[in-house]
């Protein structure tokens, strides 16, 4: 079976699966499904313009959190914390731009891109640490990483970073030489969602041409393996899996700063790092169908806005209808393992 | 007399194959029926059938005189049907006793009000039984014949009308296999069927008391155990004669006059884990050309000394002198000498991703290690629809040709191998033992093989050194030119002329009078 | 191994896909009849019974009163105030209301882009000609309130309980001092923020401890977190204790009728309709607009179920500075927060 399609199948069968769930509940609720949907559709594809400026804008967090989801649990790294690394990048990519006493953008973006990336592996290097050095399981720490760094992001809001007159717990604006130009005329898509695609196509590259990749595959599907018979230490390449997964989650966190909000305030995620599992598992670890799983998260969540826009659904049904899709995902994934695995051998 | 157990025209096929083409197959009541086969002939098939882990696509299966139609393991359960699979299904870091516990849960719940001490229980089975087991320890850290101990007494502690036992010597030291046949006649003798599939023509023939050979999914003979020889059930198994492993290469036929220098050399090593020593000041130098063969009841000290030639384990005093290279074949083939959801090509690639002639610049040479892979294939004759099968859905003795195969190929001066035809038929045991023979007596390392044309050569200017580690003595005695035995993490050397099955048997026990090698 | 993707494939049907779905909307004109639209954008739920409530009330009333076609959003975050004020100006509404500061920036951005669209930030700090800061001067209702609360303390300490500290809050609660002083002058006040506009327990907490350093009347500015503010009041009533509290932003007399002396309101709904009256007769733009007692958009409410805590006399007395409010007379501290550059002050 082709392996890149299957996801993008998976993901297809669920959605219309959801969609009738959904139609069901909204038609109870006193909505039109119909009316619902193509609301749906219109907020996410309506125009070339909406596609561009709202969907693909919406799902450029989720895409490069989502990568680095998807990488870190490739070696079996269960990195819950994209959200907390995501706002250290943020934080560091503002305090550069902010403090930084440059103002050409050739130096500016490369320099605010990189302290964004280096914050976010420091976040992911403290749980690193704690579970190579001391055995201490990542699920717990990286999740706790979040609230210290959440906690970290309020306090220098309200703080050292604070906007100059004090009034509003936000920085100051950027300076224009950090913001990301725009990828397409007229549109708010921005370079951010170019660079989420690279970097894609570079991790796939790297998991199925290297021999790096080969071997973080292997520590992923079992280190013993890995150790006895590829000979080589599975430290280093979880090491490798957790920096470069925070330095991914990071960059989400600085380039929708750069390329959006133009300015960091409490609350800059509603959740990108805990989504992205989800786009992460739903496109099987793949990089390149997680753009396709981030792109279809995104829809979902411009078409969301236009469903309460032009439908008049409350925003509790919105995520309601987010939390079905998920559901519904990880129904048709397992029905589909168990068809396909029905063999045995002896 | 009513058959413990019934098969009428089974017929089982996976995909395309057929895994069983109308087998009819009867178990009588206290009679140990040995059921043979080479890989993939039907024989896993049949008894998972049997313990209702497989439905069958056609014909009927009776227990106990009745017909059944077995939904599940729990189902057969009840009837009385147990099963001690190859790979045990113990959880490892339950203890012994609690592992018993969690089978037979339904014993032990508190159902009814006498509540009884399950341990005094599980401790009387045993002791009825003469079986050995360690009860409070968690299984993990037990050896293999211990941990296979507890899988009988786990299927034995409630009314068993059949026991099937997939491969069970496989694993075991001659003493052990001699205690795990006392044991099965016991069970008979109260009048349970037992069906022993196996590998092992002799061992078979020792205690069955009728044999089924399986070929390609058909019933070609059933018979009893009196009435036929190894001979010939191997040309049944095969369908042609072949001759019996080994005694090609005698013991003491190794390389003569001056000692070449050693590959590696082990001085004083010890390797301690917690406060407990693995391996005591073992000395030990392997010379290229030579089979050093490493007898001793598993639970030794062997996987360690295997660690530390492999250059995995640091020892924690003395000196380990090792070559670039070492290929090294565990004995655990699942977890460590292969990744089940990898393809065939996936798992070659262990032995090639550091080497620069599979790079392309940044890149894996994907289509090299292919190519590699298809040759190992043809060579180590493994049986799959193609490289990029996933090693999951291989047969064992498949999946240890791919190890096997791969090790080889891995361009070492030096080879450990542990078991390293566990689980494989005649053929494939002739195939293995004769390229281990091979590859220490000429300097045609497999890995050149594969470097004739696409690789540059970094071909060993030496024959390999090479360990074997094995628990069958005949092994080890067909194979080796100089013979050590483990105990209780000390390598004693066994002197020529005493490589005999009794003097080195006698070693091993050794071992075990003093106190087990706990 | 993998095989290359495809990605591009699905990117080719999710455009294909856009297109059809590009030409269904145009066969629904969303501005065809010069019914005016309007949205309302709100970046909590309007189930609060609070501040984003009073906003959804008052975009109903629109609707209701002027006849015009009404929608609402809840966005989530910044990123989607920017889509959706975009959506609507594109769908041809007209008046688009940012029911917060935080809308601000947004707004500024998209009142660029859509010169014939007036955009109302709740709250706002950056006036242009169609950019339109509503500035509810809740302070002048909170500073009522203080007098009441100078009049009531017998300790002549007392609490406030805020949420996130942001201007308009910190604004209402230097009101509140000023005017607990203009009473009583050696008066001293407490103040914290929870941080949290929704969360009880914090504010009960925070209460709590106000309570228990001496504090005997309190006021709040919390969103669904005053539940919890007003439960520490009343424990604190039956543990023998003479405690009063004060409501905020709604009338909250009836939420708490055993405990509330009084609530500074803000009338939403009422200031919103009178925004999109002047909207629709075109005199709206350029300037904030004012939102004080004068206009009636707040004013300070005694809870008709303790008539009698606060004296009669007091009672006048407020009535008077009422009075000197509404005529310019006195001028209530507040928390300046509209930015430099365009310094327009109020509309007189």
């Amino acid at each position: 079976m082709n392996r890149t399609l299957t996801p993008v199948l998976t993901a297809t069968a669920a959605l219309a699966a959801t969609l009738a769930v959904a139609a069901a509940l909204l038609a109870l609720g006193g909505h039109s499904p119909g009316a619902v949907f193509a609301a749906l559709l219109r907020g996410a594809f309506g125009t070339w313009d909406r596609f561009f400026s709202f969907t693909l804008v919406r799902a450029t967090p989720l895409l490069l959190t989502g990568l680095a989801v998807a990488l870190a649990f490739k070696a079996r790294v269960w990195n819950i914390g994209a959200e907390g690394q995501l706002h250290a990048g943020a934080l560091a990519g503002v305090a550069v731009a902010i403090l930084l006493p440059v103002h050409s953008p050739l130096l500016v973006l490369p320099a605010t891109l990189a302290a964004a990336a280096a914050a976010g592996a420091l976040w992911a290097a403290v749980p690193a640490a704690m579970k190579t050095r001391m055995g201490v399981g990542e699920v717990i720490t990286t999740l706790l990483m979040n609230f210290v760094a959440v906690f970290l992001a309020q306090f220098l809001v309200q703080g050292p970073l604070q906007e100059p007159r004090g009034v509003f717990n936000q920085t100051d604006e950027i300076p224009l030489a950090a913001r990301l130009p725009a990828l397409l005329p007229d549109t708010r898509l921005h370079l951010g969602f170019l660079l989420g695609i690279v970097i894609a196509v570079a991790l796939w590259l790297y998991l199925t041409r290297t021999p790096g990749g080969f071997r973080l595959r292997a520590v992923g599907a079992s280190p013993r393996a890995a150790e006895v018979s590829g000979r080589f230490r599975a430290g280093p390449v979880v090491w490798l899996a957790f920096l470069t997964s925070g330095a991914i989650a990071g960059l989400a966190g600085w380039i929708q700063v750069a390329g959006v909000t133009h300015r960091m305030y409490e609350g800059l995620s509603p959740g990108w790092g805990y989504t992205a599992i989800a786009v992460a598992l739903l496109a099987r670890l793949n990089p390149l169908a997680v753009v396709v799983t981030a792109i279809v998260f995104g829809a979902l969540s411009a078409g969301g806005g236009a469903m309460q826009r032009e439908a008049g659904v409350p925003e509790v049904w919105v995520r309601g209808i987010e939390a079905l899709v998920i559901l519904a995902v990880l129904t048709v994934d397992r029905s589909w393992q168990v068809l396909a695995g029905g063999g045995s051998r002896d | 007399m009513t058959a413990a157990a019934r098969l009428r025209g089974v017929t089982r096929r996976f995909g395309a194959v057929t895994a069983l083409g109308e087998v009819d197959f009867e178990l009588a009541p206290g009679e140990i029926h040995g059921l043979l086969g080479e890989n993939g002939a039907g024989k896993t098939t049949l008894a998972r059938i049997l313990a209702g882990l497989l439905a069958p696509d056609a014909g009927g299966v009776e227990i106990g005189g009745r017909s059944v139609a077995l939904r599940s393991a729990r189902e057969a359960r009840a009837l009385g049907v147990a099963m001690v699979h190859q790979h045990f299904s113990l959880v490892p870091r339950f203890t012994g006793l609690e592992n018993i516990a969690l089978f037979n849960a339904g014993a032990w719940t508190g159902r009814g009000t006498e509540a009884p001490d399950y341990r005094a229980l599980v401790r009387a089975r045993a002791r009825e039984l003469k079986l050995e087991v360690e009860l409070d320890a968690p299984v993990a850290g037990l050896g293999v014949g211990e941990r296979q101990r507890i899988e009988v007494l786990k299927a034995l502690m409630s009314e068993t009308g059949v026991l099937l036992l997939d491969e069970p010597t496989a694993v075991l030291a001659p003493r052990e296999v001699e205690g795990l046949f006392a044991v099965l006649r016991r069970v008979a003798e109260a009048g349970t069927g037992i069906v022993l599939v196996a590998h092992k023509l002799d061992e078979v023939l020792a205690v069955a008391d009728r044999v089924t050979v399986l070929r390609r999914g058909r019933r070609v003979l059933t018979e009893e155990a009196g009435k036929v020889t190894a001979a010939g059930l191997a040309e049944a198994m095969v369908g042609e004669p072949v001759g019996r492993p080994g005694r090609e290469h005698p013991p003491g036929r190794g390389p003569r006059g001056l000692e070449p220098e050693p590959v590696a050399t082990l001085e004083g090593v010890t390797v301690r884990s917690g406060g407990t020593p693995l391996l005591r000041d073992v000395d030990l130098a392997v010379r290229p050309g030579e089979i050093l063969g490493i007898a001793g009841v598993d639970g030794n000290g062997q996987r360690t000394l295997a660690a530390v030639l492999a250059g995995i384990r640091t020892p924690d005093k003395g000196t380990a002198t090792l070559p670039r290279e070492v290929g090294w074949i565990p004995q655990d083939r699942g977890e460590e000498g292969l990744v089940n959801d990898f393809t065939i090509i996936e798992n070659v690639a262990f032995a090639l991703h550091g080497k620069a002639a599979y790079r392309r610049g940044p890149w894996f040479d994907w289509a090299g290690v292919e190519e590699t892979a298809g040759s190992l294939m043809r060579e180590m004759d493994v049986r799959a629809e193609s490289p990029e099968t996933t090693a999951g859905t291989l047969s064992g003795g498949n999946q240890q040709r791919v190890v096997a195969g791969r090790e080889f190929l891995r361009s070492a001066e030096m080879l450990v191998a542990e078991s390293p035809t566990r689980g494989l038929d005649v053929k494939a045991t002739v195939a293995v033992r004769a390229r281990i023979a091979g590859l220490a007596t000429t300097p045609s390392a497999g890995a050149r093989e594969h470097q004739t044309t696409r690789r540059p050569p970094a071909a060993p200017k030496r024959p390999p050194g090479i360990v074997l580690i094995s628990a069958d003595l005949d092994e080890i005695l067909e194979l080796s030119h100089r013979i050590a035995v483990m105990v209780r993490g000390r390598l004693i050397p066994v002197p020529r002329d005493r490589h005999t099955r009794t003097a080195i048997g006698e070693l091993m026990l050794g071992a075990q009078q003093g106190g087990g090698p706990r | 191994m993998n095989h290359p993707p495809t990605t591009a494939t699905l990117l080719a049907l999710l455009a294909t896909l856009a297109c059809n779905v590009d030409r269904k909307q145009d066969d629904v004109p969303a501005t065809d009849p010069p019914t005016p639209h309007v949205a309302l954008l709100t970046s909590g739920p309007v189930s609060d019974a609070g501040w984003h409530a009073g906003a959804y009330e008052g975009l109903q009333l629109i609707g209701d009163s002027l006849g015009f076609e009404v929608s609402h959003q809840q966005t989530r975050t910044p990123a989607e105030f920017d889509e959706a004020f975009i959506s609507y100006a594109e769908d041809g509404y007209g008046l688009i209301f940012g029911h917060g500061f935080e809308y601000q920036d947004a707004a500024s951005r998209a009142g660029e882009q859509y010169p014939d669209v007036t955009f109302v930030v709740s709250g706002g700090s950056r006036p242009s000609a169609n950019v339109v800061p509503l500035l509810f001067h809740l302070n002048e209702a909170s500073y009522l309130a203080g007098m009441a609360a100078g009049a009531v303390t017998a300790a002549g300490i007392v609490g406030m309980v805020g949420g996130v500290e942001i201007p308009t809050a910190k604004g209402t609660f230097v009101a509140f001092e000023a005017g607990v002083k203009a009473v009583r002058a050696d008066a001293a006040v407490l103040e914290t923020f929870t941080g949290d506009w929704y969360d009880p327990s914090a504010a009960k907490e925070a209460a709590a401890a106000q309570l228990r350093q001496g504090a005997d009347v309190l006021i709040h500015n919390l969103d669904a977190a005053s539940f919890g503010f007003f439960q520490a009041v009343r424990e604190a009533r039956e543990g023998g204790s003479e405690a009063w509290a004060f409501g905020m932003n709604r009338d909250q007399n009836d939420v708490a009728p055993d405990v509330i002396v009084g609530s500074a309101v803000i009338n939403i709904p009422a200031m919103f309709l009178r925004t999109a009256t002047a909207w629709r007769d075109g005199t709206l733009g350029g300037v904030a607009e004012y939102a004080g007692l004068r206009v009636g958009a707040v004013e300070f409410v005694p809870n008709p179920a303790q008539e009698g805590v606060i004296p009669p006399e007091a009672l006048a007395r407020i009535d008077e500075a009422r009075q000197a409010i509404i005529a310019g007379e006195l001028e209530v501290p507040r928390i300046e927060y509209l930015e430099p550059e365009d310094d327009d002050p109020p509309s007189p």
